[in-house]
């Protein structure tokens, strides 16, 4: 059973217990098993495959799932209540919009069908398309959209009846650089000032992980790792990490900080990582190479990121797999 | 409320989309008006002349076999034949003009959108099952029930213009005729919709849909059509009781089609 996600002082406004979903003899999920509280945003990351796709569609009741089940905002989800439910979500996945529909068509049809207040529907078209960029473009056929322009309506489209749970799926995929960290920025402001609680399916990583309160890692699909980011990373590397760029002969140096009771690791660029117990024993360790005639230039805190920690748990999986398989 | 604005606001999509679409509408006009317009006016230029009814098939035996009474007292024989032919033989025109473009508007409803990738984005949607049917059979019907109406219109002018003279005056419509298009057309129309949604909502090709729809829509709704001739030949009251037969069907075909839809299907049988 997969550990569970558990945000304090929070109401769930997800969860889902033992979820699965299983074509044939293939479990594209299984046993998925997490808690998403008001107002945070949980990672849901994975490489290409894991079950992301099909995880958002289990947690909105588009797909039936083989077993377990979902909760959203406290109703345990199902074919009665789906349409009242979904009506405060919002779902941005990689499927297209109406290519022949101006922007602003497809915004307004989207507001009809989530019946947001016909007096506040312009202005509120306006608001998104306005905050994400698009307002120029207002009238143009989403057909003469370029990838990136398409990706933000699709965020646009689903932010617009402001849902209380936000599901987004590779929403800087096609972005440009510039173009991800204003989403990100606009993301971000969402989640902080206005309290939507965000789950973010991605394995790009870039500029996303400043807004994961919460993660999950799915491999094969299932969930190999999951709680919150603080807690995991601190789990993985209990003592913090320093790059030491020195001058001189490295090996000196780093003889100096065994001899200091430090295990350092030689990088390829010369410069010495080594892993202390707390913080408090940087000054000692930079007195006693400086003692040793070391020259030290820099003592850079390494912090791992949700990036590292990804990494670090693929491989796990990966590794565990071939252990299995021998 | 929402749920009839959720309905409008997707079949009012489907309606934008299909307006932006020169190729797919000019045939869905085209084809129907020369119908209402090449047949009756060769029945009403050429009618006397009897290699008309040598040519179209089942014209003399339907002419061999009008009952008694059903034609006004005292027309010639050129006269016999314009009438039975304007206001009898052709009636089934007007309720295979509804299925013809349905047919073609109804069979992209869901396909179409697998095929463009927007369907998922609508399933996320509050849109019920019922909804999404309702909203897809309203898109493809009304357009099809609005162009029959319009061919309609053409050909009672028309006919109307071009008999007169011959047939002393306005002879057309009927109440009959008006029973079948204003209510049978309708209920026609959305027979053939639903069931083509449902067909639409299991093909993964357009090409499929159209092939199936074929197979399974047509034969039911010729069954339908078949029966319009016959139905003019008795009286309104006949046209009414199968109106409402009609409308039962289309009721039960509508709880069959939302009952069959898989959401499950429409987004993992791309």
């Amino acid at each position: 059973m997969a550990a569970e996600t558990r945000t304090a002082g929070a109401a769930d406004v997800l969860r889902a217990d033992g979820l699965a979903k299983r074509y044939g003899d293939r479990d594209a999920v299984a046993d998925l098993t997490l808690a998403v509280g008001t107002g945070r945003a949980f990672g849901l990351l994975g490489p290409n495959g894991a079950g992301k796709t099909t995880s958002v569609r289990l947690l909105t009741g588009l797909l039936p799932a083989s077993a377990g089940r979902v909760e959203l905002f406290g109703e345990t989800l199902g074919p009665g209540n789906a349409s009242r439910l979904r009506a405060r979500v919002g779902v941005q996945t990689d499927t297209e919009l109406y290519a022949t529909l101006s922007a602003r068509e497809n915004l307004r049809i989207w507001g009809d069908l989530f019946d947001v207040d016909r007096r506040r529907l312009p202005g509120r078209i306006d608001e998104v398309l306005e905050m994400l960029g698009l307002a120029s473009r207002a009238d143009s056929l989403v057909g003469e959209f370029s990838k990136g322009m398409r990706q933000k309506l699709a965020v646009a489209r689903a932010v617009l009846h402001e849902p209380e749970l936000l599901f987004l799926d590779e929403p800087t995929a096609d972005l440009d650089p510039e173009a991800a960290a204003d989403l990100v920025d606009y993301l971000r402001s969402l989640i902080r000032a206005g309290g939507t609680t965000v789950v973010l399916c991605t394995h790009q990583l870039h500029g996303l992980e400043a807004l994961c309160d919460d993660l999950g890692i799915l491999v094969d699909g299932r969930l190999v790792a999951t709680g919150p980011v603080d807690d995991l990373l601190a789990a993985r590397w209990p003592t913090p990490g320093f790059r030491l760029e020195v001058g001189g002969d490295p090996a000196a140096a780093a003889r100096t900080i065994a001899a200091a009771g430090g295990a350092p690791v030689l990088e390829s660029d010369g410069a010495l990582t080594v892993a202390l117990p707390t913080e408090d024993r940087v000054p000692a360790l930079v007195a006693a190479l400086v003692a040793a005639g070391v020259p030290v230039h820099a003592v850079v805190p390494l912090r791992p990121t949700i990036t590292d920690y990804y990494f670090a748990t693929v491989d796990d999986a990966a590794a565990r797999r071939e252990e299995a398989r021998a | 409320m929402s749920t009839r604005r959720r309905v409008l606001a997707l079949a009012r999509k489907d309606w934008h989309e299909l307006a932006r679409n020169p190729q797919a509408i000019a045939p869905l006009i085209v084809v129907p008006l020369l119908l209402v317009v090449l047949l009756p006016a060769g029945v009403i230029l050429f009618g006397a002349n009897p290699a008309l009814t040598s040519t179209v098939t089942g014209l003399q035996s339907f002419l061999d076999h009008l009952p008694e009474g059903m034609l006004p007292a005292g027309l010639d024989p050129s006269q016999t034949i314009v009438y039975a032919v304007v206001v009898y033989f052709l009636a089934p025109l007007f309720l295979v003009i509804p299925v013809m473009v349905a047919s073609v508007t109804a069979a992209s409803s869901f396909v179409g959108e697998k095929e463009r990738r927007t369907v998922e984005g609508l399933l996320y949607t509050p849109l019920t099952d019922r909804e999404l049917v309702f909203g897809k059979v309203l898109a493809a019907m009304l357009p099809a029930v609005g162009i029959a109406w319009a061919s309609f219109l053409v050909y009672a002018v028309l006919v109307n213009v071009l008999g007169g003279p011959l047939l002393g005056g306005i002879f057309f419509p009927t109440w009959t005729w008006a029973i079948i298009v204003v209510l049978l057309v309708p209920l026609v129309a959305f027979l053939a919709t639903a069931l083509i949604v449902m067909v639409s909502g299991r093909a993964t090709t357009m090409q499929g849909a159209q092939g199936i729809a074929v197979l399974v829509v047509l034969p039911v709704v010729a069954i339908v059509v078949g029966q319009a001739t016959g139905l003019l030949l008795f009286d309104v009251g006949i046209a009414l009781a199968a109106a409402a037969v009609l409308a039962l069907l289309d009721l039960a075909v509508f709880g069959f089609v939302v009952r069959s839809v898989s959401r499950e299907r429409i987004v993992t049988r791309l």
